[in-house]
């Protein structure tokens, strides 16, 4: 079997827990009681993004569809609105999915960069026509910290899978 | 896949478009919104820790000076509350003679903010009770201050509330000075979020520093309940119109325990109804 040359070993399967307790703790992320701050990153776009990338069986169009409606009913906007862009976000990955994994984690996330920005600009767009006010620049960090996250979140949620198959006692880890 | 974008993108699309015109994704909505309404009540819990440790460990010295300030502040409220109870009966009694229709008392529930809502286009807050505690779309709602928004959605556990600075909120104002009635309108900006009054003619009798208060022209708002004071007139050449900013009188960005009051008349369903009925009317004659 090639290997991608960023993985240096064969995952072990994920577990189930993992992945959709991750799923949830970024929608816990997307819901803590902060105000309307424009440059936070979109935790749940982020997490929607890498479970697509890394399990495409299990995380797809449909996972994003219900965690944008859930996301939309939570920042009282139109129902639909974060569903549709997490659609397309994940879309882009899946297709995208078999060259980025090729990359090192820092390359992925220049790569995903300009995805992760046009969903904003994709919300930012539909809320302009809702005749809505522009939240200001800050909203240019919000992809930006995003990007910058990835390669933490890859190395923390694929942590789990990089474990031994067989539990040795006299492994630290 | 990409046949399952397309349905994916035509349902939310579908969506959209229900949000505001049919009841099923009114029922989709508060299904979820019921479904995270306790989480969110446990996000909340946090916060309102820190507060009551903050609290808790702050210093006597301020507490001195906040209850000194608070005894003053006290002392004139029961000066003029004494004169509001004259002056109450006087009014009764005065609204007998004239045979008009006297005030009715409003009734209100207390309610507790959950969160503010983080999306940066609007400037919402979500409270902790709903349709279970009757709370009735369009109700005002107020703080300590004032006037702070309207309910806009009915969950069965919670509702949110439109903030005055919420896009294009209106509400309809009196300048207790003039007497002159205007509509205030919310606008959410970048760094700082307006309030204005639109459409008062440029040579109209208005002044920094006036207070605003509501109108009850709207049937929603009680009349005489503190809303906002002009911040700022611009007259200008080029405009029939002059620009007038406001303050609201609530501190709109840190709100935590709110006043939710009953509409005046409950006739807002009804006022919709009639609405809808009527463009259909129009649509009608169209054909």
């Amino acid at each position: 079997m090639i290997m991608p040359r960023g993985q240096e070993q064969l995952l072990l399967p994920v577990s189930g827990w993992f992945l959709w307790g991750s799923l949830l703790t970024a929608l816990v992320l997307n819901m803590l009681p902060v105000g309307p701050v424009a440059w936070l990153p979109d935790w749940v776009a982020l997490f929607l993004a890498f479970w697509a990338m890394h399990q495409p069986q299990k995380v797809g169009l449909g996972v994003a569809m219900i965690f944008g409606l859930l996301v939309d009913v939570q920042q009282a906007t139109l129902l639909g609105q974060h569903a549709l862009v997490y659609c397309c976000l994940v879309l882009a990955v899946l297709l995208l999915r078999r060259r980025l994994v090729w990359y090192s984690l820092v390359s992925q996330a220049t790569q995903l960069l300009p995805l992760f920005a046009l969903a904003h600009v994709f919300l930012m767009l539909m809320q302009l026509l809702g005749d809505a006010t522009f939240p200001g620049y800050t909203l240019i960090l919000a992809p930006l910290l995003e990007a910058v996250v990835w390669p933490i979140i890859s190395i923390l949620l694929l942590a789990p899978q990089r474990r031994t198959p067989e539990r040795d006692v006299t492994r630290p880890l | 896949m990409l046949s399952q974008f397309v349905f994916f993108t035509c349902l939310s699309l579908f969506l959209m478009f229900a949000d505001t015109r049919f009841e099923i994704a009114k029922t989709l909505r508060s299904s979820i919104a019921t479904v995270l309404a306790p989480v969110n009540r446990v996000l909340s819990m946090p916060g309102s820790f820190v507060n009551n440790a903050a609290i808790y460990f702050e210093s006597q010295a301020t507490l001195k000076e906040s209850e000194q300030a608070l005894k003053q502040k006290l002392l004139l409220q029961s000066q003029r509350a004494s004169q509001v109870e004259v002056l109450g009966s006087e009014n009764a009694h005065l609204r007998k003679l004239l045979k008009l229709q006297s005030n009715l008392a409003t009734p209100s529930q207390a309610a507790q903010v959950l969160y503010a809502v983080s999306d940066p286009y609007s400037r919402k807050v979500v409270i902790d009770k709903g349709s279970n505690s009757n709370i009735a779309l369009g109700s005002p709602v107020m703080d300590a201050e004032g006037i702070i928004g309207q309910v806009v959605r009915v969950y069965p556990l919670s509702s949110e509330v439109a903030l005055l600075i919420d896009n294009e909120q209106a509400t309809p104002v009196l300048n207790v000075r003039t007497g002159i009635r205007s509509v205030m309108y919310g606008r959410p900006g970048a760094n700082t979020d307006t309030l204005e009054l639109r459409f008062v003619s440029g040579t109209a009798d208005v002044q920094a520093g006036d207070e605003l208060t509501t109108s009850g022209m709207d049937g929603v708002y009680p009349a005489g309940l503190a809303v906002a004071k002009i911040d700022k007139v611009e007259r200008r050449t080029d405009s029939a119109f002059a620009k007038i900013t406001c303050q609201a009188k609530a501190n709109l960005g840190n709100v935590k325990h709110v006043m939710v009051l009953q509409p005046t008349t409950s006739i807002i369903p009804n006022i919709m109804h009639d609405a809808s009925q009527g463009a259909d009317g129009k649509k009608g004659t169209k054909k």
